[in-house]
């Protein structure tokens, strides 16, 4: 447009001199008031997390020459290697972290899983129920495979005798067996066998069978390796087998997998190493020179005793393991319900006055204190069920409960994200709803169902209130042995260490480790859900 | 296979009998008695009587009154939002997915109405198949892409056999012949939209509806699909939807000309459209005086 700033030149022609200025002082204003929202509660939280960690933990109470030995040996390296990938090669060094990352977190649920197996659930019994589902599956695999022309109907009603006639009778029968085989032989059967087939599948599908036997018994060479090595360092059979089993195992067939398929990755093989390398040879050299490391609360000792009433000596062990059950009951119970009804609002609902007030009312419950789902538990299951109060599966069944509705939420929009265009090609296909679900729905939304499941377990490990009021004992001084019976949780105990023992002691010292040991759980799981929501996001 | 002779004996094809009853429909059989392999020029297979849609109330498709050929390319085509793959939807009652869609009046399939209570609309579209105008292949591999049909609809048969047969005649066995176990979604559009015709022959329709098939691909991906509904129409009757004249005229034996507002305003032998139509307004349409 012109305008008395445009001056016409000698030839008739209007040139611009100035454009002139906009002011952007509002801009600045708002745009820093909207950094300092964003940042709030981060840093709030991050100030006292670095509190907390430095009360647990406590690093300056170590040589400075060990800081300095790990400094070295570690940090160094690992920023050297990774800072150079970083910059020049960012897929090998996503590669390398995610290895470092899956290896710690997998030796993380994996000590979990020890811990279960050592204490909760013998081997035998575990054993005795995978033969079970193991049976029921070959049956139903075969019904299926030889029988189109059985009715649907007839088809799995004997698909549920199979699987409860199994469930029924196999455990017993194999537990009043005179004599079983050791432990790990059993564990190795029903825990190394199973995963290592799955591992060998990811590590070498695409070459055939011969690929995949070789991967998986590749696999299973190192756990029987790893069993029989681990009580001359002092780890006895069970331990060592179900580390190597749901660790090593799948972060080495992870490794493999990738890099047989892009040898390109391969570079990110040396951050792993500086990581791993770096901590193994500082460790042996405090070790060797005799550095004092720090003197942190959380400590083996924190975790592997129970509570005691002297500060320096209480444990959270009892307290790890109710947390372990009470999430394998919660994602038991909420995942198959919290689907089922997600996929029923998105697949078959028709668009009614019905469905719009259930949708309503989920995203309603989604925000109803937590307090009020443990006296709906209380209620529901002590009183009209009759269930002793404050054991695993009431408190299971009530956590679920309060996740349900934030688990259907996640899930119906995972659903949401499958393109429609896919229903239409299987509807096309003359595939009916239950097919089209199963065939392309489902396996497409998984991973993001799963994401969505895993932030929600996050959610429910936390909680204390619904706890509280159906009755668990906030101090447990032996883990619970089963689902019927008293169970503890992490922030129950915690809870307790800071009211009903509330002395300095406790406040600096047990707090703090349960803290960082709570955090750290739900911080792993919250990885694995986001870097399944990116490898997800990735695919797409 | 055994759906090979659905031609000839409709109620022997049905191998399905999974949770869906597949054989609800009752075909009339008077046409199949006296079929032995010659194929009668003009035998109609789909026929519209006052066939009305609304989506809730905004009229899509105003007394559509037609009918199409067996073994021939039948062409829909006229300007954006008049109808035709709204059209074409009814016949394999895809429709029924849109909530809001109402079907009105009587569309037959071999002299069975499509739209009476007792057909089960899956069991319809195992016998009608339909190619959609994007490419969409399920994200699985190319050979599980092609027997999902066979896989839904529970069919015997030697799946690797009817993979390349399908392939072969979507013309797409020779480029993907060693990758069978790859990705779907990892070929070209081009190969995706064969993809997606060799899955929905594989099961052997009767009747091959395709909404725009070619209209998101390249000239030459494009042709290559042209030639492709040439030889498929020996052994189908493919249905087609097109708002490319041009294609409509190459390919189409009998060509259906929509206008704004659902209306069907000229249907005859393509030639006969494009060079002599009877109507002022397709003459308008075709020379590109309009839409």
């Amino acid at each position: 447009m012109a305008t008395e700033r445009d001056t016409p030149t000698a030839a008739g022609e209007r040139v611009i001199e100035s454009f002139g200025r906009v002011s952007r002082t509002a801009d600045r204003v708002f745009r820093a008031l909207l950094l300092v929202a964003t940042l709030l509660g981060i840093v709030a939280l991050a100030i006292l997390l670095v509190y907390v960690a430095n009360d647990a933990i406590r690093p300056l109470t170590a040589d400075p020459a060990w800081h300095l030995t790990f400094f070295l040996t570690l940090v160094v390296p690992t920023i050297a290697v990774g800072g150079y990938l970083y910059r020049f090669d960012a897929e090998s060094f996503q590669f390398g972290t995610i290895t470092v990352g899956m290896l710690a977190v997998s030796s993380m649920f994996a000590a979990g899983a020890a811990m279960i197996f050592v204490d909760i659930v013998a081997p035998v019994v575990w054993f005795a129920f995978v033969l079970a589902f193991g049976t029921a599956f070959a049956g139903i695999v075969t019904l299926s495979r030889f029988s189109h022309r059985i009715p649907f109907l007839a088809r799995f009603l004997a698909s549920g005798a199979f699987l409860v006639g199994s469930v029924l009778f196999v455990p017993d029968a194999v537990q009043s067996l005179p004599v079983y085989p050791s432990d790990w032989v059993m564990l190795t059967a029903s825990l190394a066998l199973p995963l290592a087939v799955v591992v060998g599948r990811y590590v070498a599908a695409d070459t055939g069978w011969r690929g995949t036997v070789l991967a998986a018994g590749i696999g299973l060479g190192v756990v029987v390796l790893a069993t029989n090595i681990g009580p001359l360092v002092g780890i006895t059979p069970v331990p060592a087998l179900v580390m190597t089993v749901m660790s090593v195992v799948p972060t080495g067939g992870y490794v493999a997998g990738r890099v047989r398929r892009h040898p390109e990755l391969r570079p990110g093989l040396a951050l792993a190493a500086a990581v791993l390398g770096g901590a193994l040879v500082g460790a042996a050299a405090v070790d060797a020179l005799g550095f004092a490391g720090p003197q942190a609360w959380v400590d083996w000792q924190f975790l592997t005793s129970a509570h005691n009433n002297t500060a320096a000596e209480a444990g959270l062990y009892p307290a790890i393991g109710g947390s372990i059950l009470l999430m394998v009951t919660v994602a038991a119970i909420s995942f198959p319900v919290g689907v089922g009804a997600a996929v029923y609002l998105e697949e078959y609902a028709p668009n009614n006055r019905l469905t719009r007030t259930i949708d309503v009312n989920i995203s309603n419950l989604a925000g109803v204190p937590s307090v009020v789902y443990g006296l709906l538990g209380l209620g529901v299951f002590t009183r009209y069920l009759g269930q002793p109060r404050g054991t695993v599966l009431v408190g299971g069944a009530t956590l679920a409960l309060l996740i349900l509705p934030i688990v259907i939420i996640s899930a119906r929009e995972a659903l949401r994200g499958v393109p429609d265009e896919m229903r239409q090609a299987s509807y096309g296909m003359g595939a009916t709803r239950w097919q089209t679900v199963r065939n392309v729905v489902l396996p497409e939304a998984f991973p993001a169902i799963l994401t969505g499941t895993i932030l929600a377990l996050g959610r429910a490990i936390g909680e204390t209130a619904p706890l509280l009021m159906i009755g668990a004992p906030s101090v447990l001084y032996a883990l619970p042995t089963d689902f019927s019976s008293k169970t503890g949780a992490m922030p129950l105990q915690v809870y307790a260490w800071a009211s009903n023992y509330a002395t300095p002691e406790f406040h600096n010292k047990a707090v703090p480790a349960g803290v960082v040991v709570l955090l750290v759980v739900l911080l792993s799981m919250n990885s694995i859900a986001i870097v399944l929501r990116n490898k997800y996001q990735r695919d797409h | 296979m055994s759906n090979t002779d659905s031609k000839t004996d409709p109620a022997a094809s049905e191998q399905g009998t999974d949770d869906v009853i597949t054989d609800e429909m009752a075909i009339d059989t008077e046409v199949t008695a006296d079929t032995a392999g010659t194929i009668d020029a003009d035998r109609t297979i789909i026929r519209a009587d006052d066939v009305n849609v609304w989506y809730n109330d905004d009229q899509a498709l105003r007394d559509i009154s037609l009918e199409i050929p067996e073994n021939r390319v039948t062409a829909m085509i006229g300007p954006s939002g008049c109808g035709k793959s709204t059209f074409l939807r009814c016949i394999n009652r895809m429709n029924d997915m849109i909530d809001a869609a109402r079907v009105e009046g009587d569309l037959y399939l071999r002299g069975k109405n499509v739209y009476d209570d007792d057909v089960d609309p899956v069991a319809l579209r195992r016998r009608v198949g339909i190619v959609f105008q994007e490419p969409n292949p399920f994200p699985k591999s190319i050979y599980d892409n092609v027997t999902y049909g066979l896989e839904v609809q529970n069919m015997d048969g030697d799946y690797d056999e009817i993979v390349e047969r399908s392939l072969k005649r979507a013309a797409l066995w020779e480029e993907v012949e060693d990758q069978l176990d790859e990705s779907g979604l990892e070929l070209s559009g081009g190969q995706q939209q064969r993809l997606c015709i060799a899955r929905a022959i594989a099961p052997d329709p009767e009747v091959l509806l395709m909404d725009e098939p070619a209209s998101a691909l390249d000239p030459i991906a494009t042709s290559k699909i042209e030639d492709l509904i040439e030889e498929l129409a020996e052994e189908y009757t493919v249905v087609i939807v097109t708002h490319n004249m041009q294609q409509a005229a190459r390919i189409s034996d009998k060509t259906a000309v929509f206008l704004t507002g659902g209306e069907l305003v000229e249907f005859d032998d393509t030639q006969t459209i494009f060079e002599n139509p009877e109507h002022q307004r397709v003459e308008d349409y075709i020379t590109g005086k309009f839409g």
